[in-house]
């Protein structure tokens, strides 16, 4: 069995809104279906037990086969469901061709998931084959990328929330940095600091000395004492430190510490005597020159969490401990405590594994322990002097036990130091009572401070600490969003996105458009080529002055990625009608390829709308399918499908006479379209229906009626803001069009646009890009044949894999028994085509170019205008 | 003998100037009968010394002025102040403020100069004393050493000189906005209070910690600017050597290669085309990473340039140049550079210096080894090489920049999230839009420095320093928070502690620095341990507070000067040596009523323009501090009990449409001009009708006060709440309630 071909599909797809991995996989005729190896499944499950359910067998009828992929596809989520993945979903269709299916397996992350085709695949083989295969180690490499892959339990958090709020968000490393939101209303994070985190306020924590004198002046109370050089100096400060002391409150005794220690390393505590003031002195300065004497305070160490201006959570932080049973050594009580599931290797999880390193035997040396000795029942043995769980601390969530005095306090703190997050650290009896009132005090503040003892405390109630976070973000009712139309369909896709991108910028916003030619912010290309896929889209969501967005979305992303966004505001499908490029990943017909764009459909916010064409009955049976509300166009008012919704007083545009007309119920709002020039006064019927459903994308969104009134007068369509949109030059008396229409539908609207202008005798030419199929290419030129006399046909380099001759061979194919054409010529060469045709031209004469090189063939066209402008002057 | 008897650092505002000040106290005994002139030699001595001392005006006002005065015979202390202020000078801290005042005391002098940090000023004043001695005494001294070691300190203690340039924006007198150094690096507050904001060299309080580690790595900046369409060279990360040429065989040659991480330009060689360099570069690169990533990068051929960008503004913009070198057949690279390059008094190795000198940079060999040459090679007679492609980007171009760059400049910055940045981009002509060029953004830097825009090795400097004072404050914000300062020299503690009541009711967080400590609200600051002047300068860094009330005794005056540079309100309570001659402060050699006047007048020299200073009119000294007031005057008195002079300055006051709070029988009275307005009676007010208290703990409240000084206070705190705009029924409740 072969893979063909493997895709992440990184949003909303035709297989639903899951990410997920899609595979096409080839099978040899002697292995499709558990019916050619029979005891396949038994195999598989013997080599891993924790394959999932496979699906429900008729009893009643012989058992159906099931189709190895679909096997293999099982077990891709089955090895991810036990390495701990949250997955739920995969599906397994075999495509047109014999032997080839798809398989598609739901992934957290991507990574993740071609891991685990790839190991599914390995497991099949080795199943087939009888060899062995190690479930257990497979379903450890795949934990072990997930645990480097996702996001952490901090910033995941803030993800959650987020995506609770509707707020749409998108990792921009593989390290914690996501960004929430889209264009102009983006917000960043990284772990838990947000985008207005101070990077100032930041290093000020980093200062232990600063931070205290700030605090100093916030009122916060902070346990006294200063840096000093020497031992005697230190004794000096240490008895005036116990001279501030008092019994009830103040302790009469004092810390010596390193200033830039960490760890605990070199820290004294709790001492009042000279000799111990000495030798404390002598254990922090071998760590730092830079030597800091304070007050003791005792208690507990306890972490308060600001978020803005509010404490969202508080824990009791207990360093590394285990309790003894008067039995079992240290190291036997710290591997029992290791064997909490709870407790991981790194940040992944809610604790840490205790560590019997140097630090904690040097630790327990101070208390006279060894890792050999065995501590009498209850007794409490510390194995560090920080509380970090990042070193098997543990933390008890105190939330609700905080005064209301120490909590402003420790937002004063860090409104202080001016962090929007803050980590405080307070030393103190209990939270219970103000600081003041018991001698506590704050001892340290720090930016970007861990979440996962609050989230998931090792006792008490997890806190809402990342719905906090995005609140601080995200005001209420604000979910981060620009509004998004989304604008499907086989014609009319690129005019109708720059006509709804010009409306909404006459309505003053920024937009950022992507379409078959580019990507556009604010009217500036930045970038060129087809960008109608996701990753253009992605970048005009990205982008920081993009107030909406109007994306083209062509099926061709969607099938190779599915779609940049999770749902968007107004989705346009233009029409299917004869449908373009099929033949591509396996969809063939053309009720497939409106599945295709049904996913834009899908993906429509429930509150936003659908604007269908009416008169396109592929279209229109969408309808059925629309979360959200639908508008429908047509450009015959009579038209069932549009006349039935209309009674439904449902939101309707169509042509009357010369306007056109938005009607909701009774409401009505006329549009001339004499003052639409893309329509050429209702002349160009193509150009009327992406009018009409660019009006409908824009109601949706709220523009005014005089907004889109005067962004239709307005909007310019040539070949310099919309190159191969039916172009129109002067050449020496005869009109010439130039389009880059390839498709039957394409053509079809331009027959109508041409017929209705005037023409004595009527050329056009012609080419077929080589990647359509035979009938679409031999349609083209029968079409054309039936109403132009003169067809010049050609062939450039560029065939898309057909050998020389083969294209024009089709378009010959399609012009036998043309009704109206008399001269068939062929040609080589795109310019050459065109030069022909221009040559050939007489006053009042009309001329069609289908160009292909798009801006290659109008600078040419150009060109000959100039030309025979300055022949003629 | 010149000996110093005291100094006395005078922080804030003080009766010398509104500068900070050393004041030294020297005692020049028997040189008293020793003036300049009549020392022989002394003259000639000093200025061969200090030859610039020339351009010490002195009191003649004109160059020269102060050499006058030697020549005609002028005193030590007087020497020694200008002696200090030149070594300051000359060790780049020129200009500023100096005095030198006799005392009642023969031979005991007051030199006051301006001190640019505590440290540097006292160590200038006692060189200044060794030198004056040294000119005195005909024995040898090394000014140059003096100097040196006056500018090594500065170089340490001083702020950086980006940060200055923002402070010195900030503190102009077009803006006024006050500063405060926060620590002994260069994080400094502007503004006070709740209007404040922090900047620590080029970076403010809203520069975003993720954008600085965003910017930071270069390959994730690049693609985000990819992605928003900002021209940017494509290249990608790799880890070693033979991956570097690999991947600068596919992205086309040539490239540039850096660290990822680095800054500041280190590790970054470019045009570089041959396997041998790339390997070699790669390795420069992966010295300076902190991670050890390697970035290569297609290589744009251009100039570098740098653009600063403050609030999605162009500010300022600079290039760099090529330095060349041309053989001369005789000497090695190292000498050419020596003599052709590093010879440029512009090129030093202070932080200051416009460029740099070129001295034992890899780089420079790397690019002497392309070209077939090294730095102990001696090239041919008119052999040119190139030493640097982009040595210190230091020439100005702000006013070339095509506004299309800057439009991406600016969008680059706010990609990456940064309020201040530098971008560094690659053109070979910046007034030329990069498309048509090939042009492209190479980095964007968080905390750029401001340098090479203050002091551009060519070109106009730029006003950034300005800019970036604007982008914190634009023209219309805020910076601070009304002030009000309290002296006097009775009722002081009164006056401040009743106004901090009666504004609390204004729901304003409210700060109070007086005797009896430092509070917010009702919250007590631990101050204990710091000067007045510190202590009360924490309301003033509190972010909460929105209006602060400052005591100042004369002691504070005389020790510290005042906690802030201007304020809202002044008041003096009262000021009577007659009556009171506690009040002098002889140790201080404040013996009489003007000397006493000087120390408690700078409390109304302080007044901003738009302020107003509430002053006790029947205090003879305090009535005459109304004309040094730049803003308005309150008077207040008890009419029942004033002389005819205060009548009639109250008359006179209120005859120019001032402002005064009387006290007439019983009422109080708020006088505008010719009107009149009843506030309340004296019988509504309990504090004035209660006994002092004596509390269990011997704490006494309201100790040594008398009926009429309460009074006294009573009527400053009016003026000062009617200053302020307190509402009257406000005002009204706080009378009565204290």
């Amino acid at each position: 069995m072969d893979i063909i071909r493997l895709r992440a599909l990184r949003g909303p797809n035709l297989w639903g809104r899951h990410t997920a991995i899609e595979a096409t996989l080839h099978c040899p005729s002697c292995a499709r279906t558990s019916a050619d190896l029979p005891d396949i499944t038994t195999r598989i499950q013997a080599r891993f037990p924790g394959l999932g359910a496979l699906p429900a067998q008729n009893p009643s009828a012989q058992a159906t086969p099931l189709p190895l992929p679909e096997l293999i596809a099982i077990a891709a989520l089955s090895l991810q469901i036990s390495a701990g993945c949250p997955v739920a979903f995969y599906r397994c269709t075999e495509t047109v061709e014999t032997g080839v299916y798809q398989i598609v397996v739901e992934y957290s992350e991507e990574a993740v998931g071609r891991l685990a085709v790839e190991l599914a695949l390995e497991l099949y083989i080795a199943a087939r084959d009888d060899q062995p295969f190690d479930a257990a180690n497979a379903i450890a490499r795949l934990r072990a990328l997930d645990e480097d892959q996702r996001l952490g339990p901090s910033t995941g958090a803030i993800v959650h929330a987020a995506v609770a709020r509707g707020i749409p968000y998108r990792r921009l490393t593989t390290g914690s940095l996501v960004q929430f939101g889209w264009g102009a209303r983006q917000r960043r994070i990284q772990a838990a600091e947000i985008d207005a985190t101070s990077a100032i306020a930041e290093s000020i924590a980093q200062d232990k000395q600063l931070t205290k004198q700030l605090l100093l002046a916030a009122g916060v109370p902070v346990p006294e004492g200063r840096s000093v050089a020497s031992a005697a100096e230190a004794w000096v400060a240490a008895q005036a430190i116990m001279a501030n002391g008092n019994d009830n409150l103040l302790s009469r005794s004092v810390v010596v510490k390193p200033q830039d220690g960490n760890q605990g390393k070199g820290v004294t505590v709790d001492i009042c005597t000279q000799d111990a003031v000495f030798q404390a002195y002598a254990a922090a300065a071998a760590i730092s020159d830079d030597v800091l004497v304070e007050r003791y305070l005792p208690g507990h160490d306890f972490r308060l969490l600001v978020v803005g201006n509010r404490l969202i959570a508080a824990a009791r932080r207990e360093p590394a401990q285990v309790i003894g049973n008067g039995q079992d050594s240290i190291s036997a009580l710290v591997d029992a405590v290791n064997l909490d599931p709870n407790r991981g290797d790194g940040h992944a999880t809610s604790l840490t594994k205790i560590r019997l390193d140097n630090i904690a035997i040097a630790t327990l040396q101070q208390q006279g322990l060894t890792p050999d000795s065995v501590p009498s029942q209850g007794q409490r043995v510390v194995l560090r002097h920080n509380a970090n769980l990042s070193t098997g601390g543990t933390a008890t969530d105190v939330t609700d036990e905080v005064h209301p005095q120490l909590a402003a306090r420790a937002i004063a703190a860090a409104a202080m130091v001016g962090l929007d997050i803050c980590g405080v650290d307070a030393v103190c009896e209990t939270l219970t009572r103000p600081l003041e009132a018991q001698g506590g005090g704050i001892v340290e503040v720090n930016a970007a401070p861990g979440l996962r003892m609050h989230l998931a405390p090792s006792y008490g109630k997890g806190r809402a600490v990342g719905e906090a976070i995005i609140d601080l973000l995200f005001p209420a009712g604000d979910n981060g969003r620009i509004p998004i139309v989304a604008v499907a369909g086989t014609n009319g896709k690129t005019t109708t996105v720059r006509l709804i991108a010009h409306l909404q910028t006459v309505a003053g916003r920024r937009v950022g458009m992507t379409t078959t030619d580019g990507v556009y912010i604010q009217g500036q290309r930045i970038d060129s080529g087809d960008c109608s896929g996701p990753k253009s889209a992605r970048n005009v969501l990205l982008h920081p002055e993009v107030d909406a967005a109007v994306l083209e979305t062509a099926r061709g992303g969607i099938l190779r990625e599915g779609l940049a966004f999770d749902h968007c505001d107004v989705a346009v499908v233009t029409n299917i009608g004869l449908g373009d490029h099929l033949g591509l990943n396996y969809i063939t017909t053309v009720e497939d390829l409106a599945v295709v764009k049904r996913v834009i459909v899908d993906n429509v916010s429930p509150t936003g709308m659908t604007v269908l064409n009416a008169a396109d009955p592929l279209v229109a049976r969408k309808a059925n399918y629309c979360p959200s509300a639908v508008t429908f166009f047509a450009a015959d008012s009579q038209h069932p499908v549009l006349a039935a919704h209309g009674a439904r007083r449902q939101r309707v545009v169509y042509r009357d006479g010369d306007d056109l007309v938005t009607a909701e119920g009774e409401v009505q709002a006329r549009f001339p379209l004499a003052n639409i020039p893309l329509t050429h006064a209702g002349a160009l019927g193509f150009q009327v229906e992406n009018v009409m459903a660019a009006i409908a994308a824009v109601w949706a969104l709220g523009l005014d009626w005089h907004v889109i009134r005067e962004g239709l007068a307005s909007f310019v369509n040539n070949a310099d803001t919309a190159p191969g949109r039916f172009n129109v030059f002067q050449y020496c008396g005869a009109t010439v069009i130039a389009d880059y229409g390839h498709n039957p539908d394409a053509i079809v609207a331009l027959i109508q646009a041409v017929e209705a202008m005037p023409g004595k005798r009527r050329t056009a030419v012609i080419s077929a890009a080589g990647d359509r199929r035979d009938e679409d290419i031999r349609q083209q030129s029968q079409l054309l044949g039936g109403v132009f006399d003169n067809l010049i046909l050609y062939e450039d380099a560029c065939q898309r894999g057909r050998t020389p001759g083969e294209t024009l061979g089709l378009l010959r194919e399609g012009l036998a028994g043309a009704a109206r054409a008399q001269q068939v010529t062929d040609v080589y060469g795109e310019f050459l085509a065109i030069d022909q045709a221009l040559e050939s031209l007489a006053p009042g004469d009309l001329c069609l170019i289908l160009i292909d090189q798009v801006e290659e063939a109008l600078a040419h066209i150009k060109q000959r205008v100039t030309e025979s402008l300055a022949k003629a002057a | 003998m010149i000996e110093f008897l005291n100094f006395i650092a005078l922080r804030g505002p003080n009766m010398w100037t509104y500068r900070p000040v050393i004041e030294a106290w020297v005692d020049i005994g028997e040189l008293e009968e020793s003036p300049s002139n009549t020392l022989p030699g002394f003259n000639e001595r000093l200025t061969a010394w200090l030859p610039s001392l020339v351009e010490h005006r002195c009191s003649y006002g004109e160059q020269g002025g102060f050499l006058q005065r030697l020549k005609e015979g002028t005193w030590p202390a007087h020497i020694l102040e200008h002696v200090t202020l030149e070594l300051q000078n000359l060790a780049g801290m020129p200009g500023g403020f100096g005095k030198a005042r006799s005392t009642s005391q023969r031979g005991i002098y007051k030199v006051a100069v301006r001190s640019w940090h505590e440290h540097i000023t006292r160590q200038a004043l006692l060189l200044g004393r060794d030198l004056v001695m040294a000119a005195i005494d005909n024995t040898p001294f090394n000014v140059a050493q003096a100097v040196a070691q006056l500018a090594q300190m500065k170089e340490h203690l001083l702020l950086g000189p980006s940060t200055q340039a923002i402070v010195d924006a900030a503190t102009a007198k077009s803006r006024r906005i006050p500063a405060i150094r926060l620590s002994a690096g260069n994080l400094v507050q502007l503004g006070y209070g709740k209007h404040s904001r922090r900047i620590w060299t080029a970076e403010t309080d809203a520069t975003s910690a993720i954008a600085e580690s965003i910017s930071s790595d270069k390959s994730l900046t690049n693609a985000l600017l990819r992605s928003c369409g900002v021209p940017v060279p494509e290249g990608s990360i790799v880890t070693h050597a033979a991956a570097a040429w690999t991947e600068a065989q596919s992205i086309g040659l040539p490239v540039v290669i850096k660290p990822v991480d680095g800054n500041h330009g280190r590790g970054v060689s470019v045009d570089l085309s041959t396997q041998t360099d790339i390997e070699a570069a790669f390795a420069l690169a992966e010295d300076a990473s902190r991670s050890g990533e390697v970035l290569v990068e297609k290589f744009i051929p251009g100039i570098e340039h740098r653009l600063l960008i403050v609030g999605g503004k162009l500010v300022a913009a600079a290039r760099g140049e090529e330095a060349w070198v041309v053989g001369d057949g005789r000497s090695t690279v190292q000498q050419l550079i020596n003599q052709q390059i590093n010879s440029d008094p512009r090129r030093g190795t202070e932080e200051a210096s416009p460029l740099n000198r070129i001295e034992n940079d890899p780089a420079v060999a790397l690019e002497l080894n392309r070209q077939g040459s090294a730095i102990d090679a001696i090239p041919i007679c008119g052999e040119r090489l190139l030493i640097q492609r982009n040595g210190n980007v230091a020439f100005d171009c702000t006013d070339e920049v095509h506004p299309a760059i800057i439009a991406q400049a600016a969008l680059a910055a706010r990609i990456v999230g940064l309020d201040i940045a530098g971008i560094d981009l690659v053109a070979r002509d910046i007034s030329q839009p990069l498309a048509s060029q090939q042009g492209a953004i190479v980095e964007v830097n968080a905390g750029p420095g401001l340098l090479m825009h203050l002091k551009p090795a060519a070109g106009q400097p730029r006003p950034v320093g300005e800019a970036i004072v604007d982008y914190l404050f634009p023209p219309d914000a805020a910076t601070r928070i009304p002030v009000v300062g309290v002296t006097g020299s009775a009722v002081a503690t009164l006056t401040a502690r009743w106004l901090d009541h009666v504004l609390r009711l204004t729901n304003q967080a409210t700060g109070l620095a007086c005797k009896e400590g430092v509070f917010l609200g009702t919250l007590p600051l631990a101050t204990q341990n710091l000067s007045p002047l510190a202590a009360a300068q924490t309301l003033l860094i509190n972010r909460q507070t929105e209006v602060a009330v400052i005591e100042n005794s004369i002691d504070d005056l005389l020790n510290e000067g005042l906690a802030y540079d201007r304020c809202q309100v002044g008041i003096v309570t009262t000021l009577n040596p007659d009556q009171d001659p506690s009040s002098l402060r002889p140790d201080h050699y404040i013996d009489t009523p003007e000397r006493l006047f000087n120390i408690v007048r700078t409390q109304v020299d302080v007044v901003l323009p738009n302020g107003c200073a509430v002053l006790n009119a029947a205090d003879p000294l305090v009535r005459e501090m109304a004309e040094l007031c730049d803003g308005e005057v309150i008077f207040f008195a008890d009419e029942n009990t004033a002389d005819t002079n205060t009548l009639a300055a109250l008359t006179a006051h209120r005859t120019q449409g001032g402002r005064a709070v009387l006290l007439r029988n019983q009422a109080i009275i708020l006088a505008e001009a010719n009107n009149e307005k009843s506030l309340l009676t004296l019988t509504e007010i309990s504090y004035i009708n209660t006994a002092v208290k004596v509390f269990a703990d011997n704490q006494k409240v309201g100790a040594g006060e008398t009926a009429a000084n309460r009074i006294t206070a009573l009527l400053a705190t009016i003026g000062a709440a009617w200053a302020l705009n307190v509402p009257l029924v406000t005002l009204r409740i706080g009378l009565t309630t204290f």
